[in-house]
């Protein structure tokens, strides 16, 4: 997986982009962390070149919607895959995450 | 059609991606939908994940098995180790109906199995961990 970072309308996109499995997510968490601890409050992981994630993304994105709330801040995810669509799903994560259809509509949210 | 193919796979994260790619190749010519071949390619992840990470607890290494065939409109995979017994299956359903502050990070690998299969079967035989699953493909009912 690949991780592209960007700034929009003062919100920290992290652009993800292959499979989001076991192996990658490791490094996603650290990218969090980072994020975090420099003050980042609004981050929208932009999913539109996601095409794969396993329960080890899902645990890695629900720890980062946990660690930005509890910094007061917030996270969204934007323009999900119909795969990745259909995992948030069955997992009820479409019920607990801010969902949004770009990567412009989330920052502005 | 193609043949069987019989993975034999260390208990290291690192065998993932060589697993992603040979099921991918294995399912190709049965032509999946997207949908089925992520499903699959989840499934498989989830459960070979959990063999890797809990299945062998001496901090050796070891060797197990993950066979695939298929059939016109339908796969199958057939996860084999020799760790002690332990039926991932029978692990209490995840609530995914709680809010974000009460969902709990782990047990949504097996979740998603069981929803993403239509057969999903285990078995203890011959001191071997045995695990089935199987999925129908290009399923209008899905």
């Amino acid at each position: 997986m690949d991780i592209t970072e960007s700034q929009l309308n003062g919100s920290n996109v992290l652009a993800l982009s292959g499979r989001l499995d076991g192996l990658a997510s490791p490094a996603l968490d650290q990218k969090i962390d980072v994020l975090v601890a420099s003050g980042a409050r609004s981050v929208v992981f932009d999913c539109s070149a996601l095409n794969y994630v396993s329960s080890a993304g899902l645990r890695s994105f629900l720890t980062a919607a946990k660690k930005l709330k509890a910094a007061g801040g917030r996270c969204s995810f934007a323009a999900l895959t119909p795969a990745v669509h259909e995992v948030f799903e069955l997992s009820g994560f479409l019920t607990v995450l801010a969902i949004y259809p770009t990567p412009a509509a989330a920052a502005n949210g | 059609m193609s043949s069987p193919l019989q993975l034999t796979l260390a208990n290291d994260l690192a065998e993932i991606p060589r697993l992603a790619a040979a099921v991918e190749t294995f399912c190709e010519p049965f032509e999946p939908s997207m949908k089925d071949g992520m499903a699959l390619q989840l499934a498989l992840e989830e459960i070979v994940t959990n063999v890797i990470n809990h299945g062998y607890s001496d901090g050796q290494p070891h060797a197990f098995t993950v066979a695939l065939s298929g059939e016109p409109g339908r796969i199958r995979a057939v996860i084999t180790d020799d760790a002690p017994a332990y039926d991932p299956l029978a692990r209490a359903d995840v609530d995914t109906s709680l809010p974000l502050e009460d969902r709990a990070i782990g047990g949504l690998g097996v979740h998603l199995v069981k929803k993403l299969m239509d057969v999903s079967h285990y078995e203890r035989r011959d001191g071997k961990n045995i695990l089935t699953i199987e999925r129908r493909l290009n399923d209008p009912s899905r």
